[in-house]
């Protein structure tokens, strides 16, 4: 007899299977092994095989879940993976379905940090050429940490110990927790965008000490993007002495502890003080120095013998002269001295050739042309006095005197003196003197004044 | 005239331009290569300067003052 065969469906295996794990296995098991064929799909899950010298096993990680693992996992990593076991009926296969991943061996948040380092540092994030030089004196600093934390005040305290001249803008921002990463850096960009009006010399962005975890946000790549790009330079104060953030190493300068901020970000106001004392002490040296040796040359060059004796130029000016007098006189007496012998010589020469008698002749000759001569001055001269006459005569014409003796007379006031010429000029009882010819004088009496008939005016005389 | 000029020019150096321009100075100076009349001038300069950086300097900054985040449409406008 053949035995009755159970015939199963495919969901009854399926069932079976899924009921025998759900015995057999604790609800949640964390199972060690190294990641392999890691998939990570655009839907945000991830999929990949753990596996072992013995064979793999299956596992999903959800996106959901997915989104709190801060490391980056890859093919190769040594995890711890923990979750649950199911059958996946569709693809018929059981599978490790994650609610945790970590490596194995350091931390996830270390593992992160070195990732996060690797990648940023292969970027050239962290390379001294793009670091931004600090303002030596800031006067406005910005700083940027959360309200409710030491740091700030620490921070402040730091700053304003050394250099309290400084204006201090501050920035609220949460320094810890899920999107905290994301809204420093938000803040930083704010602050560049605004940094016209803002006016900020450099940006102090920081916390207190905590756990890797807690100083979490000062790892993340949005932070670093944002601090890499900021044109204000950035000074991080992250933690304490020994904590390393990604922070750090991008900032354009890294202040170990908030307490340590001021030191790295502003100078000792002390210091600075006495440089410009040092530097009014030089100053005023040097010119004083100069001064002093200006006025030593100057006391030489009067201590020289002009300005000892202002005659000196004068009297050596006068014996000058007096030498040069002696030597013209000298060379005009030579000079005479040779014109002299060469007349005497000339002389010699002339008696020899008898002058005398050439002189006879000469001087019928000379008699003529000084008698044609004569007569021809004569004439000039004869025709120069008629004009002159002539002209004399017309001049004597126009002289006032010589109108008086036609007749005329000059009448002026005893009074003011001037030539009475309107009845205006003189008033009743006036002395009148009337000029005649030959400077005789009469003086009579002002004792009327009367207007001719209008059909005669030539006698109206002055 | 030009002393008041000078002032307010001085007046308007950041420290650190002031800084920069008195240790040129300093330096000038020191070299001895200017002439006595301009290490004159460049003297009541640098002192112009010495004391205008002092004045930057005693000025205390007491208060922090909170940055407000940009929300006012206000704001927007002026960006």
């Amino acid at each position: 007899m053949e035995p009755r065969v159970k015939i199963y469906t495919v969901g009854q295996v399926n069932s079976l299977v899924k009921a025998a794990i759900e015995e057999q296995l604790p609800p949640r098991l964390t199972v060690r092994g190294e990641i392999s064929d890691w998939k990570h799909h655009s839907s945000g899950h991830c999929y990949f095989l753990l596996k072992d010298k013995t064979g793999v096993l299956p596992c999903v990680m959800w996106a959901s879940r997915f989104k709190s693992v801060k490391f980056a996992p890859e093919d190769g990593i040594a995890v711890l993976a923990t979750g649950y076991v199911d059958v996946y009926t569709i693809g018929g296969k059981y599978q490790l379905y994650l609610d945790k991943l970590e490596p194995e061996g350091i931390g996830a948040l270390q593992l992160a940090f070195e990732q996060m380092l690797k990648r940023l540092a292969a970027q050239g994030l962290f390379d001294e050429q793009h670091k931004k030089p600090l303002p030596q004196y800031p006067m406005r600093i910005g700083i940027l940490t959360s309200e409710s934390g030491a740091a700030l005040h620490d921070i402040t305290e730091s700053i304003r110990h050394r250099w309290h001249c400084a204006k201090l803008l501050f920035y609220p921002v949460p320094v810890q927790g899920e999107g905290a990463a994301a809204e420093i850096a938000e803040a930083l960009r704010e602050v560049n965008r605004r940094n016209r009006k803002l006016r900020l010399d450099v940006l102090i962005v920081g916390r207190g000490g905590g756990s890797l975890e807690d100083l979490w946000a000062f790892n993340e790549e949005v932070l670093a993007r944002a601090i890499f790009d900021s044109e204000i330079p950035v000074i991080s104060a992250v933690g304490h002495e020994v904590d390393t953030t990604i922070a750090d190493l991008v900032a354009d300068a890294r202040a170990s502890t908030p307490t340590r901020a001021g030191v790295v970000a502003v100078p000792d106001m002390q210091e600075v003080l006495s440089q410009l004392a040092g530097a009014e002490r030089r100053l005023t040296g040097q010119t004083v120095a100069r001064l002093k040796h200006a006025r030593q040359d100057l006391t030489i060059v009067l201590a020289g013998a002009l300005f000892r004796n202002p005659l000196w130029l004068v009297q050596n000016g006068r014996q000058q002269l007096d030498d040069a007098q002696a030597q013209l006189a000298e060379a005009l007496r030579a000079k005479l001295d040779s014109a002299r012998r060469l007349l005497s010589a000339g002389y010699e020469q002339v008696v020899r050739i008898e002058p005398h008698r050439l002189l006879g002749a000469r001087t019928v000759d000379l008699n003529n042309l000084a008698n044609r001569a004569g007569g021809a001055i004569s004439a000039i001269v004869n025709r120069c006095r008629m004009n002159l006459t002539a002209r004399e005569n017309r001049l004597e014409g126009l002289n006032p005197k010589s109108v008086l003796r036609r007749g005329y007379s000059i009448t002026s006031s005893r009074r003011t003196g001037a030539v009475v010429k309107d009845p205006a000029d003189v008033a009743i009882g006036d002395l009148l003197v009337t000029e005649l010819a030959g400077e005789n004088l009469i003086e009579s009496e002002v004792t009327n004044k009367l207007k001719r008939q209008q059909t005669d005016n030539v006698g109206r005389d002055n | 005239m030009a002393d008041k000029k000078q002032e307010n020019d001085i007046g308007r150096l950041s420290f650190e331009e002031a800084i920069k321009q008195l240790t040129g100075i300093v330096a000038r100076i020191e070299q001895g290569e200017i002439a006595l009349q301009d290490s004159l001038e460049q003297y009541e300069r640098g002192m112009a300067l010495i004391k205008h950086c002092r004045t930057i300097l005693n000025k205390a900054e007491e208060r922090i003052e909170k940055i407000s985040k940009e929300e006012t449409p206000q704001d927007k406008q002026q960006q």
